[in-house]
């Protein structure tokens, strides 16, 4: 026990007891775990999440950028642009871009992408939001997942239909593309319902087809029996009405459009991708509702020798009256061989068999059986005047009873040919101008002016005063007259004075009723003779004043009886020669000639010889010149007159003042003084204006 | 020089009271005493792994969101500092890429080597190794300096949409990183340091 050191227990190997890996563990390490954890799921999920690669091809893909551009579909990002790089031979610009996965499906190969730049057009302006935001792809697929595709090819210009769109799709052809534009809107009574998209050729690139998208639910218009026509531009035409000026929109104005309506009831509904025609304008298209405008049409050929201008592509084909058909091509051809070669104008007829009377379903060879059945009884072909103002033609079929004897070959040639008869043109154009011409050679001026003038000069003299006066004057003096011969004093007179105030009574009746004034209108050719009558009368006047003069004497002698005799046998002069036939006949010649100038100026009115006017004008000019002559003896005939006034009154004066019949017979003698000074002014206003006798007013 | 450790004591982290050693509390301030923090090395690998995976979404998701009325940009911190240097901006391209990228990356490289050093019981270069300790420690909160950057513009620029600056994920994944990479560094017990040079 002396071991001391054994007393006390062994040194322990004190170690600290290692604890398990798990609980030396710091809770710390959750922080990386974690971290890593969540690393890892957001690497995992952006891996997932990530889109689909896609490729699209554009030619130009101008302001798109590999990391910014967006895809967008029906406006909502879908995508982004990754990269942008050349296709081998750096034809076109390959776009990669990923789109989300959840649209990936959808992409099939009806998937379309265009870039989206700012477009103003004639419809307004579009994509202007990308001016500050730089390009965008938009692409436009429908909602059915086919087969999923990852190249594509980009549209150059935007589609107009988007994928989701409500409508009807049809397709249109048109043998002129010049009046159908991609975006030109389809209107249907005014209203815009659809519109065009980017027109093509067919296949062989004898029509334009366009595709055009009706919205719905206007597409419910569209039947079978709907018709589209041209409303591009405007339409001017006139008629009864006058001119009509027809302006759609402002865009159909300058990108073309279309309008429809279906005029008839009874057409089937149409089906996505039904063909329409469209036709050139409204009043076509409406009358092509009763003929099938795609009906099979027959080709007959008909050629003429003469020009052919006016006959354009379309001009009608009339059957006896009823359009069946119309010219399909114009165009020569050479005839014969060698020296006897001529070139001929060969129309080419399209004729539709419907019209002509055939039964439904005919083909077009029994169109030609029948056609050249006729043929062989007469029937030719000619050309004649459409529209006689724009000088167009159209071509008439026309039964030739006398026609030489023709059959219509069916065989040879291209087409069969209709022989020809005589065209009926009435050229309205080289007529006119004839009439024109003819017209125009007129000497026109002259005649106004000479009617003008004669006109003047007839107004003028029946203004005269003295012209009026001169009747009436007369008128009194033959009142006067009257009243001398009721008085008392000269009851006693002798019956041949009373004769002569009956003769006096005659003429002043005959003088009112023919209404001087309104005759001498139109006096002429008579005239001179009257004047000539005039004159002649007045070479008794001599004797008259001898007569008066020898009364004079016996007045002088102051012998009543005497004075008797002599008043009454110079009354009884005064009686002759106002009784003589040639002054009765005076007024009614002048009357005469009146209407015979009355007559010939109602026909110069009436136009119905113009080329007599100048010629009676001339006569006219004569007979007024004649006058002239004839007038220049009037006033030496007041001059004696006047003369055996004054000796009259001097006889008169000599006689005393003291009964009444002296005061009566000189204001007699007053009145035929102032008759005879209103003969005198007459006869100076015709002097001054023979031609004035003419007029007729 | 004698460590307390070697001296059988034991000094409080916090008030800096020394202890027998043994001793459970701090008389003064009653912190836990340790001696030696043995799970120290664990938490700074575990902060400093953290810290890394974080990094990575920093460079290559977008640190800044620019919008504008014409554009839109994201660039991230590498971008951004390429973008700089081709303007011309070299100096702030540097100041970018240092404290970006060279800071970071700088203290990943230090603490693992410092804790390497310490698993290891490396005996080189104790003093150079606590040198390097106070220099991560010391750059640690400058680290943040873009952090800050990306939150004043963000703040300063908001002009609805004319212009608007706002945080990408790599700023908040920065900010973690460098989170964990000072909370990896203030893990290390730079004590082990001491034992290491005594064995």
């Amino acid at each position: 026990m002396t071991d001391t050191k054994s007393t006390g227990p062994a040194p322990l190997d004190v170690r600290p007891v290692k604890r398990p890996v798990l609980q030396r563990l710091s809770l710390v390490w959750l922080v990386p775990i974690l971290a890593l954890a969540i690393s890892l799921g957001a690497a995992w999920q952006s891996y997932t999440d990530r889109g689909t690669l896609i490729t699209i091809s554009f030619e130009n893909a101008a302001g798109v950028t590999a990391g910014e551009t967006v895809i967008k579909y029906r406006d909502v990002t879908v995508g982004t642009v990754e990269t942008v790089e050349f296709a081998p031979g750096l034809g076109d610009v390959l776009v990669h871009a990923r789109v989300d996965k959840t649209v990936a499906p959808y992409l099939d190969d009806d998937a379309q992408f265009w870039v989206v730049r700012p477009d103003v057009s004639v419809r307004g302006i579009t994509g202007l939001d990308t001016v500050l935001s730089g390009v965008y792809i938009e692409g436009n697929w429908d909602s059915d997942a086919d087969v999923a595709q990852y190249n594509f090819v980009g549209l150059e210009t935007p589609i107009l239909t988007r994928a989701g769109e409500r409508g009807t799709r049809i397709v249109l052809r048109t043998k002129d593309g010049g009046s159908v534009s991609a975006g030109a809107p389809i209107l249907h009574k005014g209203l815009e319902v659809g519109y065009l998209e980017a027109p093509e050729l067919n296949f062989d690139g004898t029509e334009v087809i366009v595709s055009a998208f009706i919205q719905s639910p206007y597409d419910k218009r569209i039947t079978s029996s709907t018709r589209f026509w041209d409303t591009s531009g405007f339409s001017l035409s006139f008629g009864a009405s006058g001119v009509s000026l027809d302006v759609n929109s402002i865009a159909s104005l300058i990108e073309g459009g279309i309008a429809f309506d279906t005029v008839v009831s009874g057409g089937t509904p149409i089906e996505d991708g039904q063909i329409f025609s469209i036709f050139y304008d409204e009043q076509t298209a409406r009358d092509s509702l009763f003929s099938d405008p795609d009906a099979e049409t027959l080709k007959v050929a008909v050629l003429f020798e003469e020009s052919v201008s006016g006959l354009t592509v379309g001009s009608e084909v009339r059957f006896q009256g009823i359009r069946v058909g119309v010219v399909d091509a114009i165009n020569a051809i050479i005839v014969g061989e060698g020296d006897s070669a001529q070139v001929r104008l060969q129309a080419v007829l399209a004729i539709e068999p419907v019209r002509l009377g055939m039964p439904e379903g005919s083909t077009t060879d029994d169109a030609a059986a029948l056609l050249s059945d006729f043929v062989s009884r007469g029937l030719r072909a000619r050309m004649v005047t459409g529209n006689i103002l724009s000088g167009t033609l159209m071509v008439e079929l026309v039964q030739v009873d006398d026609a030489l004897p023709a059959i219509m070959a069916l065989t040879t040639g291209p087409y069969p040919v209709i022989p020809t008869t005589e065209s009926n043109i009435s050229d309205v154009a080289a007529t006119a101008e004839g009439v024109l011409a003819r017209i125009n050679a007129l000497p026109v001026e002259e005649l106004m002016n000479g009617a003008i003038d004669l006109m003047d000069s007839i107004e003028r003299l029946a203004n005269d005063d003295n012209t009026r006066a001169a009747p009436q004057s007369l008128v009194a003096l033959l009142d006067e007259s009257r009243a001398l011969v009721a008085s008392q004093d000269v009851q006693a007179v002798p019956k041949d004075l009373r004769g002569v105030i009956n003769e006096l009574n005659g003429i002043v009746s005959r003088v009112t009723e023919l209404d001087l004034v309104g005759d001498i209108d139109t006096a002429v050719t008579t005239a001179t003779q009257a004047a000539n009558n005039i004159e002649e009368a007045t070479r008794n006047l001599p004797e008259i004043t001898a007569n008066i003069e020898a009364l004079t004497a016996k007045a002088n002698a102051l012998e009543l009886d005497a004075l008797v005799v002599s008043v009454n046998s110079t009354l009884a002069s005064i009686d002759a020669l106002i009784a003589s036939d040639d002054t009765k006949d005076l007024p009614r010649s002048l009357g005469g000639a009146l209407d015979e100038m009355r007559i010939f100026l109602a026909e110069v009115r009436e136009g119905g010889a113009i080329e007599n006017v100048n010629a009676a004008l001339a006569s006219a000019n004569e007979a007024a010149r004649a006058i002239e002559e004839a007038v220049a003896g009037l006033p030496e005939l007041s001059a004696r007159a006047n003369g055996l006034v004054s000796q009259t009154q001097a006889v008169i004066e000599s006689y005393g003042e003291r009964s009444r019949f002296n005061a009566e017979t000189l204001s007699t003698l007053r009145d035929i003084q102032s008759a005879a000074d209103a003969l005198t002014s007459l006869a100076r206003t015709i002097q001054r204006n023979p031609s004035s006798l003419l007029t007729g007013r | 020089m004698i460590t307390a450790r070697e001296a059988g004591l034991v000094a409080c982290q916090r008030c800096g009271q020394v202890h027998p050693q043994g001793t459970p509390v701090c008389v003064r301030c009653e912190g836990r005493l340790q001696s030696r923090d043995t799970q120290s090395i664990q938490r700074v690998w575990a902060w400093l792994i953290a810290g890394m995976i974080a990094y990575i979404p920093a460079n290559i998701y977008p640190m800044l969101l620019t919008n504008t009325l014409v554009e839109h940009s994201e660039s991230t911190i590498i971008g951004g500092a390429v973008d700089l240097a081709h303007h011309g901006s070299w100096g702030i391209a540097f100041i970018v890429f240092f404290a970006s990228v060279v800071i970071p990356i700088g203290k990943f490289l230090a603490i693992i080597y410092l804790a390497l050093s310490v698993q290891n019981r490396s005996i080189s270069n104790p003093h150079g190794r606590h040198k390097a300790y106070e220099l991560v420690e010391f750059i640690g909160r400058w680290s943040m300096i873009d952090v800050f950057v990306v939150a004043i513009l963000s703040a300063l620029v908001q002009l609805n949409t004319v212009a608007t600056i706002n945080p990408g994920i790599a700023a908040v994944s920065f900010a973690i990183s460098v989170i964990f990479t000072m909370l990896s560094a203030l893990s290390f017990d730079s004590r082990l340091i001491w034992d290491t040079d005594r064995t």
